[in-house]
């Protein structure tokens, strides 16, 4: 009976080559754990600048925030309005 | 070489047996618990936390937005400088340093010592590198504008299960709407502990809050709020309250009560401020109630402005009452147009007999007077009126004139609008929007509920209105050039089954520019100690309100 070498040679190198497949996936995956790792930590990093950014620009612009400044630096508010409707004072005209 | 054989084989069957028996005990016996074993050792449920949805108002700036902040908490058994760290600790987290002594001192692994401490602390704290404390994260609610329209928000606590929850206001009403979804995930750890990419497993997916996106005004809402807290102090009123609305859409442009609290920090104040009083209580309209009563009588054609009052020359006897005008002055055969001027009480009572109580009651109903308006807040009710068979002579006199009859603020804000509305009322509005966190606006439509009067009644109960405001009580507080419509309003409070003549409720309510309305507001003040009358008090704040608000809409003045 003659032997099928060719097959044989053949599954051999199939076997082989999904050998190296698994070896070279399995490195290649051993270490996205880590960067999902590092991913991760850089994600709630920007979350939370994000968070403490949103934070002081709410500060900054509130009405209340604003209004205390400009109360201390001498701002007040306008009492009387202006009607340009009506016709300027003759000295103007 | 049988027994050989056989012995083999016996061997081999024994232990294969004996591999079987092993394997069905851990396969099968042991099976559940070395899964969660297994699970406990590679499995990590990770909560993805959904983000609670912000508040804004129409210019689009978050008053209502989560915030981060941290709890601070200790391991007393790693302390190892008592007295530095507990004043160190104490100085920072603005605690008295003999409680923070007290909490490191106790016999535990883990004491908690401040909630809700913000990150510049945080960072502060951290920067000591104090041994044994920590910081846990947790996300806070934040009021960029502290206790501006406060109750109008309400604020945001904590349910049975200890889950954030929201309660009165906005906060309460679209609780559901903000909350969102937290997401759910299994994650496998390899054995070093670090994620497996591959095997992330999400099983549900967060869904973020929605956004509200509200017809408040902000800047409305701030002048609003100086204006009546500077009211409330230059009165002396106990407290007040205020509410601008545009009358063509029920749109709320903002809404405000003093005394208030910071939702913030709502557990310091009393429990008794968290309902907004603009919807919650109940109070007698006085006679900024006249408007609604005088324009149902025009509106049934039953009298017109220059229809003469035949008993207004003295008192009027009802039922053994005798009903007098505020100040004791009497006008025979005045006008129905006087009669809002002068804010009479017998012509009003004139008024209703003309309108008789059945067409009277199916008028409040249409105006919404004991029903709810359906305003989107937490809280809202209505006071009810008595069934048509309780109802007394006496009773129909003095609801003309809005004694004896109650209603909330909303309501009766409402009612006016539809005059301001060509007589359409409209259902008031808090939010304009819903925005999804995929960034979808979801609009929320103006809503019409009822059309009580005709449009030419509203605008010839405009032009009335118009009139008390230049020629009425209030006619020195009143801006020059600006048509403006109001009433006074100054009510006695019932108190043990009487009227005290010394307690009053003073209001105005009014719109502007009249001929095309971009407002109506009304502003209640309670018990003021300066002047007991709406004219003298409620009627400055909201010419005061009105001027800004003229100013900021840029509507110039029509004369």
């Amino acid at each position: 009976m003659k032997k099928p070498i060719l097959l044989i040679a053949f599954l051999s190198l199939v076997v082989v080559s999904l050998t190296l497949a698994r070896i070279t996936l399995v490195n290649t995956i051993s270490t996205t754990g880590v960067a999902l790792v590092n991913i991760q930590n850089q994600i709630e990093d920007l979350k939370h600048q994000n968070e403490i950014l949103k934070e002081e620009y709410l500060s900054e612009a509130a009405y209340t925030t604003i209004d205390n400044k400009a109360t201390k630096l001498g701002y007040a508010p306008v009492q009387t309005q202006i009607d340009l409707s009506t016709p300027p004072p003759l000295a103007l005209q | 070489m049988t027994w050989r054989y056989r012995f083999t084989l016996f061997f081999f069957l024994i232990i294969f047996a004996l591999i079987i028996m092993r394997l069905f005990y851990w396969q099968v016996v042991r099976a559940q618990e070395l899964s969660v074993i297994g699970q406990e050792q590679y499995d990590e449920q990770v909560v993805s936390q959904a983000q609670r949805g912000e508040i804004k108002t129409s210019d689009g700036f978050s008053i209502a937005a989560d915030k981060l902040a941290y709890l601070v908490y200790a391991n007393p058994k790693v302390v190892t400088n008592l007295q530095s760290e507990s004043d160190t600790l104490g100085k920072l987290l603005d605690i008295k340093s003999a409680t923070i002594s007290a909490l490191l001192s106790e016999d535990k692994f883990w004491v908690s010592l401040k909630p809700s401490v913000d990150n510049s602390v945080e960072q502060k704290i951290a920067a000591k590198k104090l041994p044994g404390v920590g910081f846990q994260e947790e996300t806070v609610r934040f009021y960029p504008e502290a206790s501006m329209a406060a109750n109008l928000l309400g604020f945001v606590g904590k349910d049975e299960n200890g889950n954030d929850k929201g309660y009165f206001g906005l906060e309460g009403y679209y609780d559901r709407q903000l909350s969102g979804k937290n997401g759910y995930a299994v994650e496998i750890h390899d054995a070093a502990g670090h994620p497996i990419l591959a095997k992330m497993n999400d099983s549900t997916v967060k869904v973020d809050g929605r956004d509200l996106i509200l017809n408040v005004d902000r800047r409305v809402q701030f002048i609003l709020d100086e204006e009546l807290k500077a009211g409330i102090t230059k009165y002396g009123a106990k407290s007040g309250m205020a509410a601008v609305m545009d009358p063509k859409t029920g749109g709320i442009l903002a809404m405000s009560s003093f005394p208030t609290f910071d939702p913030a920090t709502y557990q310091n104040y009393d429990e008794s401020l968290y309902a907004n009083p603009f919807i919650t209580s109940t109070y007698e309209p006085g006679s900024t109630f006249k408007p609604l009563v005088m324009a149902s009588a025009m509106d049934a054609g039953l009298i017109t402005p220059n229809t003469q009052c035949t008993i207004c020359s003295g008192p009027v006897q009802i039922g053994g009452y005798a009903i007098h005008t505020w100040d004791d002055n009497y006008f025979p055969n005045t006008t129905m147009t006087d009669v809002i001027v002068h804010s009479d009480n017998t012509g009003m009572v004139f008024v209703g007999e003309k309108l008789g109580l059945d067409r009277m009651l199916d008028y409040f109903e249409k105006f919404g007077v004991g029903d709810t308006t359906g305003i989107d807040l937490q809280g809202e009710e209505a006071p009810e009126i008595h069934p048509k068979d309780q109802w007394y002579p006496i009773d129909l006199a003095t609801a003309t004139f809005g004694q004896g009859i109650t209603v909330t603020p909303i309501e009766l804000l409402d009612a006016i609008g539809a005059i301001a509305n060509n007589g359409k009322r409209m259902q008031p509005e808090v939010v304009s929007a819903v925005q999804t966190s995929d960034g979808q606006t979801i609009p929320i439509p103006p809503k019409e509920i009822d059309q009580p009067i005709s449009a030419t009644t509203a605008q010839v109960m405009t032009q009335i209105m118009v009139d008390a405001v230049n020629n009425g009580e209030s006619k020195f507080y009143r801006l020059k050039g600006y048509d403006i419509a109001g009433k006074t309003g100054t009510a006695q409070i019932p108190v043990s089954g009487h009227y005290d003549p010394s307690k009053t409720i003073a209001s105005f309510v009014g719109f502007a520019p009249a001929n095309d309305p971009k407002f109506v507001m009304l502003v209640i003040l309670n018990e003021p100690s300066a002047s007991i009358y709406g004219a003298e008090t409620a009627a400055p704040i909201f010419f005061s309100v009105a001027k800004d608000l003229l100013m900021y809409y840029g509507i110039p003045p029509s004369e």
